[in-house]
C-alpha cells in the first residue's frame, strides 16, 4: 500500500503565501477560491500576532485537505464522486458529483470549495498542469496532492516551490520515507485529532 | 409551460361542486405565484448557485431549511393519521384524508427543495446510477421515495369504496406509514447528527427532537387546514375534535421543548469552548433571533395556548397557537442549520475563500461563515411552497367531497361529527376491524 502524505514544519513557515499561489496556478484553480492557504492561527488578520504586548506568538498553519484515513467527505457523499485512491489520495470524481455538498458540511477542515458560478479565470485561460481536469460549474473541489504531478513521482508544487524547505511529501507506508522518519522523530500531529477523521497531513514545530 | 399551467387549472375547475368554485381566485394565485417562483429556479439554473446567499463558509442555506421544515410539516401529519389506524383512535381517523394529502403535498415540496439546492441537478441521475450507501442523504433519498409512494397508495386507497380487500390493504399501508414516517425524519435529523465536524448538530437526541418537532408542526399546519376546509366547506371537523387534536399538539410541545432543553444543557454544562461558542451564537449573538423566536413564539406562547382546555375550545385560538407552532418550528430549522456554519473549527485570518470571482483582495475571504437569503431563494421559496399548496387545493375536492355527506352536513351548518366515537369514515372503521382479523363489513 502506498499513502502518500505531506508532512510541514510550522517553525520554517514564514506565512509567505507562495505554496497557496504554486497550488492555485498549477491546478487551474479559478477566481474566489483556493486550494491551499496559510492561516495566522487564532488571528483576525494574516500575518498578526496574538496575546498582549510584549507577550505576543504568531502560528502559522498551512491548510489544505488533510487526506483523511478516515475521511468525513467520502463517508457521506450520497453518489461516491469522493474517493480514496490506490495512492491514498482522497480525489473528486467531477463527472459523478452532483452539487449536494453534504461533504462540505461534513468535512471539519472547511478543505472544500465550490464552484458557485461558472468559473472564471485570470488569465483568461485555463493554466497549470495540462492533465489537471477543468472543472464545471455546480461541483465541489479541494487538494488533490498535485495528482498529475504525483503520478509522474514529482512532489507537489505546494512542496517543491516552498521557499524554506518547510513542507516534505512521501509516503508514510515507507518507514525509510522522510516524512515516516519526522512522523517519529518530531512526533508530527494531526490536526483536529478528536473527530477521528485521522488525516496524512500532519505537522509539527 | 404556461398554457398547460392555465390547462390544469381549466380542468381542474369543471367537476368542482359549488362550494369550491370560490377556490379559483386562491387557484390562480397560487399559480402565479408558482410560474414566477419557476422563473427564478430557472433564473438559477442558468447562472447558478452564485445567485444565492450560499458561499464555501456557510455552504447550505434556506433551501435546506425548507426542505428539513417540509419533511417534518410531512412526517407530522401522516403520523396522525396513520398512528390513529394502527393504535384504533378513531375520532383521529375521520381526518385521515385531509392529514394524507397534506403529508403528500408536503413531502413533494421537500424533494423539490433538495433538487433546487443541487449544484448539478443535470447529474442528479447519478443517485441511481452510483449509489453510496453509506451516505445519510443517500439513505433520504431512498426512504422519500418509499414515503411518497405510501403516501400516494394511502390515498388511492382511502378514495376506494370499502371493500374486504381494500380494508385490509388500508390496514396494512397504515402500519407501514407510521414506521416510515417516522424513519423519514430520522434520517433527515442523521444528515446532521452524523457530522462530527459539527459539534453544533453532532447529537444522538436530533433525530428523536426531529420527529418531535414534525409532530408538532405537522400537527398544527394540519389543525390550521382542517380549519380553511371547515370555513371553505369542503371537508368538515368538529369543534371537539379539533380541540382534541390542539391537545395532542400541546403535549408535543412540551415534548419538543424538554429535548430542546436536554440539548441545550448537555452542551452547555461542560463548558466547553466549542460548544460555548455555539451557545453563544444562539443566546446572544446572530442566531438569537432565530433561537429566542423558536423558545418563545414556537414553544412557551402556544403552550400557554392550548395547555387549558377552556382556551383551546376557541378555533381562533387554535389557529393563532397552530401557526405560532409552524413558524417556531421554521425558526429552530434555521438556527439548527445556520448557527454551526459560522464558527470554522480551524479559526484564523485569512479564514475561508468564499467562493466568487469579481471580488478584490482580501474581500474574497471570511473569518467566519455568513449568510443571508437572496431575492432567487426567496422568489423560488414561495413558489414551491405555493406549488404544494396548490396541488392540495386543486386535489382537496376531489379527494374529500361528495362522500360521507361532508359537504351536505357542512352546509347545512350541522356538526359533522356529533360525537368523535361515531364512525364517520366506514372504510378507516372497517380498516381496523379487519387487521384484527375480525373481516367486519361496513355497513
Amino acid at each position: 500500500m502506498t499513502r502518500l502524505a505531506i508532512v510541514i514544519n510550522q517553525d520554517r513557515c514564514i506565512g509567505c503565501q507562495t505554496c497557496a499561489n504554486a497550488c492555485k496556478m498549477e491546478n487551474n484553480v479559478p477566481m474566489g477560491m483556493l486550494w491551499n492557504r496559510v492561516i495566522t492561527v487564532g488571528s483576525d488578520v494574516i500575518d498578526g500576532a496574538v496575546g498582549t504586548y510584549p507577550n505576543l506568538t504568531r502560528e502559522y498553519l498551512p491548510m489544505a485537505c488533510q487526506h483523511c484515513d478516515n475521511p468525513a467527505c467520502q463517508a457521506v457523499c450520497p453518489v461516491g464522486a469522493t474517493y480514496t485512491d490506490e495512492a491514498g489520495r482522497v480525489l473528486i470524481n467531477y463527472d459523478i458529483c452532483i452539487g449536494c455538498r453534504i461533504c462540505m458540511a461534513a468535512c471539519p477542515y472547511n478543505a472544500r470549495v465550490f464552484n458557485w458560478e461558472e468559473p472564471v479565470r485570470d488569465p483568461d485561460f485555463n493554466y497549470g498542469h495540462k492533465d489537471v481536469p477543468v472543472r464545471p460549474r455546480g461541483v465541489t473541489e479541494k487538494c488533490t496532492l498535485c495528482k498529475e504531478r504525483t503520478d509522474e513521482d514529482r512532489e507537489p508544487m505546494c512542496v517543491t516551490c516552498c521557499p524554506t524547505k518547510a513542507r516534505s511529501f512521501g509516503d508514510l507506508d515507507n518507514p525509510s520515507s522522510a516524512v515516516s522518519a519526522l512522523i517519529r522523530e518530531k512526533s508530527a500531529y494531526q490536526l483536529l485529532p478528536e473527530r477521528g477523521t485521522s488525516p496524512k497531513t500532519r505537522y509539527f514545530k | 409551460m404556461t398554457s398547460k399551467k392555465a390547462d390544469t387549472v381549466a380542468r381542474a375547475a369543471t367537476p368542482m361542486p359549488n362550494s369550491s368554485k370560490k377556490a379559483i381566485p386562491a387557484i390562480v394565485i397560487l399559480a402565479i405565484i408558482t410560474l414566477v417562483g419557476i422563473g427564478a429556479w430557472v433564473y438559477q439554473l442558468a447562472n447558478g448557485l452564485a445567485v444565492t446567499g450560499m458561499n464555501n463558509g456557510t455552504s447550505w442555506g434556506l433551501y435546506i431549511t425548507c426542505f428539513m421544515f417540509f419533511v417534518g410539516l410531512s412526517a407530522g401529519g401522516l403520523i396522525v393519521a396513520s398512528s390513529a389506524a394502527v393504535f384504533g383512535v378513531r375520532q383521529y381517523k375521520q381526518v385521515a384524508k385531509p392529514a394524507v394529502l397534506l403529508s403528500t403535498v408536503c413531502i413533494i415540496a421537500a424533494a423539490a427543495f433538495v433538487l433546487i439546492d443541487l449544484g448539478g441537478v443535470q447529474r442528479v441521475f447519478n443517485l441511481i446510477l452510483h449509489p453510496n450507501l453509506t451516505s445519510p442523504l443517500m439513505w433520504d433519498v431512498l426512504v422519500i421515495a418509499i414515503y411518497l409512494i405510501i403516501n400516494i397508495v394511502y390515498l388511492v386507497l382511502m378514495g376506494r369504496r370499502s371493500n374486504v380487500a381494500s380494508d385490509r390493504a388500508l390496514a396494512i399501508t397504515s402500519r407501514l406509514a407510521l414506521p416510515v414516517a417516522i424513519l423519514v425524519h430520522s434520517v433527515t435529523a442523521w444528515i446532521f447528527g452524523l457530522q462530527i465536524a459539527k459539534v453544533g448538530w453532532h447529537s444522538a437526541i436530533l433525530a428523536p427532537l426531529f420527529v418531535t418537532s414534525a409532530l408538532d408542526s405537522g400537527l398544527a399546519l394540519l389543525l390550521i387546514v382542517l380549519v380553511v376546509l371547515n370555513a371553505t366547506k369542503l371537508f368538515a371537523t368538529s369543534k371537539k375534535l379539533l380541540s382534541s387534536l390542539a391537545g395532542l399538539l400541546a403535549v408535543c410541545i412540551a415534548v419538543d421543548a424538554f429535548m430542546v432543553g436536554c440539548e441545550i444543557l448537555t452542551m452547555a454544562y461542560p463548558s466547553a469552548p466549542e460548544e460555548a461558542a455555539v451557545l453563544t451564537l444562539l443566546f446572544t449573538g446572530s442566531s438569537a433571533p432565530l433561537f429566542w423566536g423558536e423558545i418563545v413564539l414556537g414553544l412557551a406562547v402556544p403552550f400557554l395556548l392550548l395547555v387549558f382546555s377552556r382556551l383551546r375550545e376557541s378555533v381562533g385560538v387554535i389557529v393563532v397557537a397552530s401557526a405560532l407552532v409552524v413558524v417556531g418550528v421554521f425558526l429552530k430549522r434555521a438556527w439548527l442549520l445556520l448557527t454551526s456554519f459560522v464558527t470554522f473549527n480551524v479559526a484564523g485570518a485569512p479564514g475561508v475563500a468564499y467562493g466568487r470571482s469579481g471580488l478584490d483582495g482580501t474581500d474574497i475571504w471570511s473569518l467566519i461563515g455568513t449568510y443571508a437569503p437572496t431575492w432567487v431563494e426567496v422568489t423560488v421559496t414561495l413558489g414551491v411552497i405555493a406549488l404544494a399548496a396548490l396541488i392540495y387545493v386543486l386535489l382537496a375536492p376531489r379527494l374529500f367531497a361528495g362522500e360521507d355527506g361532508h359537504l351536505e352536513l357542512a352546509s347545512a351548518g350541522a356538526p359533522a361529527f356529533a360525537t368523535p366515537l361515531e364512525p364517520a369514515l366506514p372504510s378507516a372503521d372497517a380498516s381496523t376491524a379487519a387487521a384484527l382479523g375480525t373481516a367486519a363489513k361496513t355497513t
